[in-house]
């Protein structure tokens, strides 16, 4: 504890401001030197003062003692008691008493409060032995004892006590008189110090403040104010001196401190993108210590090798990089030894295999080079390789596309963009006859009759980034034979996607062109006879419809007026008249019934809006059967039917086929009651109707003539204007059908034709085309 | 009971051909259907008669109307015939030289029309008569019955 207060203090003291310091030093030393001046002036006086007090007693004491002399002589108290009671003239004096010479008292002066201080008996040996005064001193008062002698002959002894109040009040006035000058004296001084102070203080403190300012701001041009010449100038100076040292110093640390900095952060950098360019590399990176062992590895070497870090750093370089040949499958020696053990760099290596440790055998390209360090002391090795499967598959892929080029029986040729050749591939020299020997680097014209090259207009487009589809141009062979080459041209791009150039495909198609170009002539012949043919056609049937309608109205005269001639003058004509009339009549009736038939072939053929009208055909069957009322009545014919099935067309179609070949049936029957049979069957996309008869049937010879216009098999003893069939064979034509006859003579006939599915119209409800149906037979009775 | 005609009917007559107008005649007097018969002879004329303004003359009783006739033909002035104030309710008899089913159809559309084909023999020529008449009794009995 009280180490540590001394300790607090003594730093307290240090931890002092100097001027404080100062203040304190000189009031203290002022302290010190007014109290000890202080404390020798009370010393020095109590001291004298003492003496005095000794001999102003010594002295009262004698005069006392000699007016006791009588008393003491007579043995007189009284008069002893009076002198002694003069005392009280003294303050001071506590007890003064008086002794006869065997000791015994004989009178006493006592103050108040202070009986008791005589003895009652003097020894005799302080009788005796006080043959001159003796003092004896306490702390409280001074005894002194005085021999009262009368000629030299002891009466007695007298004993006062003095006490020392006096000396006491005068140190306590001088102390108090000391301690006021003290006071005046420190403050005093505290004035002149704290004045005087400032001489040494202040430029203490600048330099101080101009020290803490350097030491806190490291600014070393800052420079104390000198004052004075003293010592503290010269501690200015010094200090400033050294400042500029410092500064001067400080610079040159700053400097050497960035050049180190900068080489450190160049380092580091370099350091840093060394470590980037390996990460991000795509080729693998391997480096070895002297040892063979592996030192780095980045990330792609950890890929091809298939391990991370960890498992290849530290690790013999032989163990983590195996490669074999590609071919003889030997394995091939470290490349990394041969360069540690000869110093030189390796190039790259071809062939070779790099199996990883999942067994993986990748195509590598790879090269190792020697580390040296300054002194050219090999003490490492780089290993740089890489996969190379896609280039081998794109060298893979680029043979495999010229073997193409070079196959193709279709020319292949490179283009610059200015025309000229810059490959030729075995198609071309098919083509065109040229080597590529002789081709490369000509220009495209070559290759086209003079002025006729179509390239530079065609590269133009190429250069604006078209692509041109296949067109036809000409071409010249090596011997100048003309030739028709179809063309297509693609722009080149490099890689970055420029068009450096243009390939065309070319292929020779002089014989297609010139089979089209006959082909064309051909078709247009045809449509020009086919125009012909139609014109011609529709001309026909103009004719025959103007034929048909307007013959009739002069045949009709001839008729009714010939008749009329007989009839409005009867008996004036004879029979041969009458035969002619008939004649007459009978002739404008054939070419009446002709004309009636033409009409008929005419319209089966017109174009009418056949399909928006639906037709059915057991209606039409009804129809026909009953514009055939009268011959079927004749013959008793027996007319069966299938339910038949609807159709979209044109009625006034269809009732004439029904009606001619019914009408046939009737009219070339055979000597038995005509039995007509109607059938009808699916038979894949079509229908085929049967129309069968037990007539007399028709010879295969004539099969195909029957069905030609105005032919006829027979003569007038069965009439007919040979025109029936024809119309059948245009009504079926017309939807899409055919028609034919199976028979032979004698045996009855069978017409069959067919109709296209496609026009049938379905009914859902009742089914009327299902087989089941169609080929159950309803009888329809000619009546 | 045959009907009698108090008055002559009146009939226009559109033929290009005097001899079938002739043989109508006869077939009208053996019908013994008293006519008044005006003839024009070709379309254009007829065309012109028909645009004429209703009040110039009373329409006739009867249209015969020929198909086959000069600038144009007897569908065309049929449709004008019907289109127009004056004619649109005569009862029109068309006669033509053929039958044709689908000339047959589109006249077939026209109300009060009846379709004759001109017989090639004589007998039956004159039996249009009897037919003209009955269709010109039938009418006027529907437009009395007002139907």
């Amino acid at each position: 504890m009280t180490l540590h207060r001394r300790g607090s203090n003594s730093s307290h003291w240090r931890n002092m401001p100097i001027r404080r310091k100062l203040l304190l030093i000189m009031m203290m030393t002022t302290g010190a030197a007014l109290v000890l001046s202080g404390v020798g002036i009370v010393a020095s006086d109590s001291i004298l003062f003492r003496g005095y007090l000794e001999r102003d007693i010594t002295a009262l004491a004698r005069i006392i003692g000699d007016n006791c002399t009588g008393a003491l002589a007579f043995d007189d108290p009284h008069a002893a008691g009076e002198t002694l009671a003069t005392l009280k003239a003294r303050a001071h004096v506590e007890a003064a008493c008086i002794y006869r010479t065997n000791g015994a008292q004989l009178a006493s002066y006592l103050r108040p409060q202070h009986a008791g201080l005589c003895p009652a008996t003097l020894s005799p040996d302080a009788y005796t032995a006080s043959a001159a005064d003796s003092f004896r001193m306490t702390a409280y008062d001074l005894t002194i004892t005085h021999p009262v002698i009368l000629k030299g002959t002891p009466l007695g002894s007298l004993i006062v006590i003095y006490d020392y109040d006096e000396l006491r009040q005068r140190i306590q006035l001088y102390s108090a008189t000391v301690f006021a000058v003290l006071l005046a004296a420190s403050f005093v001084a505290f004035l002149l110090a704290s004045g005087l102070r400032a001489v040494i203080v202040n430029p203490l403190t600048t330099l101080v403040n101009t020290a803490g300012t350097v030491s806190a701001t490291r600014d070393y041009t800052v420079r104390a104010p000198k004052a004075t010449n003293d010592e503290l100038g010269v501690l200015v100076d010094a200090f400033n001196e050294m400042l500029s040292g410092i500064q001067s110093r400080d610079a040159d640390l700053r400097r050497a401190l960035d050049e180190r900095s900068a080489a450190l952060l160049d380092a580091e950098n370099a350091r840093d993108s060394l470590a980037t360019t390996l990460a991000s590399i795509g080729d693998a990176v391997i480096s070895t210590g002297e040892d063979g062992r592996v030192v780095l590895v980045n990330p792609a070497a950890q890929g091809l090798l298939r391990r991370p870090e960890n498992q290849l750093i530290g690790k013999p370089f032989d163990d983590v990089f195996q490669t074999i040949d590609e071919h003889t499958r030997d394995p091939l020696s470290s490349p990394v030894d041969r360069v540690l053990r000869e110093g030189a760099p390796k190039g790259a290596g071809t062939q070779a295999l790099l199996v990883t440790r999942d067994g993986t055998e990748i195509p590598i390209d790879e090269s190792c080079a020697p580390l040296r360090d300054s002194q050219g002391h090999v003490h490492g090795a780089v290993l740089v390789f890489r996969d190379v499967t896609s280039r081998r598959r794109a060298d893979e892929t680029s043979r495999l596309l010229a073997a193409i080029v070079q196959s193709s029986d279709d020319a292949i040729i490179g283009h610059t963009l200015d025309g000229v050749i810059t490959s030729w591939n075995q198609g071309a020299q098919r083509i065109f006859g040229h080597t590529a020997q002789e081709m490369i680097g000509k220009p495209s014209s070559v290759l086209a009759p003079k002025g006729q090259d179509e390239m530079p207009g065609v590269l133009a487009r190429i250069r604006a980034g078209e692509r041109i589809d296949q067109y036809l141009a000409a071409g010249c062979t090596r011997d100048n034979r003309a030739i028709d080459i179809s063309v297509t041209v693609s722009p080149l791009y490099d890689a970055i996607g420029r068009i450096i150039g243009a390939s065309r495909i070319a292929r020779d198609v002089t014989e297609q062109v010139r089979a089209t170009e006959r082909l064309a002539a051909l078709n247009a012949d045809l449509k020009r006879s086919n125009e012909r043919l139609a014109r011609s056609n529709e001309d026909l049937e103009r004719f025959a419809f103007v034929a048909s309608h307007d013959f009739q109205e002069p045949l009709r005269m001839i008729t009714i007026y010939s008749q009329m001639l007989i009839r409005s003058y009867p008996g004036t004509a004879n029979a041969k008249a009458e035969m002619c009339v008939e004649n007459i009549v009978s002739g404008t009736q054939r070419i009446r019934e002709l004309l009636a038939d033409l009409l008929a072939y005419t319209e089966a053929g017109a174009d009418t809006e056949a399909s928006h009208h639906s037709v059915d055909l057991n209606v039409v069957l009804e129809k026909a059967k009953q514009n055939l009322a009268m011959p079927i009545a004749e013959t008793g014919a027996n007319i069966t039917s299938d339910v038949l099935p609807t159709f979209h067309g044109y009625e006034g179609h269809f009732i004439p086929l029904f009606q001619n070949l019914i009408g046939n049936a009737l009219k070339y029957r055979s000597s038995a009651t005509p039995e007509i049979r109607i059938h009808v069957r699916h038979a894949g996309n079509e229908l085929m109707f049967s129309v069968a008869d037990n007539g007399i049937g028709i010879s295969p010879e004539f099969h195909d003539k029957i069905f030609v216009a105005f032919k006829r098999l027979h003569g007038k003893q069965i009439p007919g204007t040979g025109i029936g069939l024809a119309i059948c064979k245009r009504v079926v034509e017309r939807y899409g059908g055919r028609i034919w006859v199976e028979s032979q003579e004698g045996q009855g006939a069978t017409f069959v034709f067919t109709l296209p599915r496609v026009l049938e119209i379905t009914s859902d409800t009742e089914g009327t085309i299902n087989g089941t149906n169609l080929h159950e037979p309803s009888s329809h009775s000619g009546d | 009971m045959e009907p009698t005609f108090t008055s002559p009917v009146r009939i226009l007559v559109i033929e290009d051909n005097a001899a079938d107008v002739e043989l109508l005649r006869m077939a009208l007097e053996d019908a013994q259907l008293p006519a008044d018969i005006s003839v024009l002879q070709d379309g254009g004329a007829a065309l012109a008669v028909f645009h004429e303004a209703p009040n110039l003359s009373p329409a006739p009783d009867l249209i015969v109307l020929d198909l086959n006739l000069p600038k144009y033909d007897g569908l065309e002035l049929l449709e004008a015939a019907r289109s127009s104030a004056r004619f649109g309710s005569t009862p029109i008899a068309i006669l033509s030289s053929s039958s044709s089913p689908r000339e047959q159809t589109r006249i077939g559309a026209f109300g009060r029309v009846m379709y004759i084909t001109k017989p090639p023999e004589l007998d039956a020529y004159l039996a249009i008569g009897v037919k003209l008449r009955d269709f010109l009794l039938e009418t006027w009995r529907c437009a009395a019955s007002g139907k």
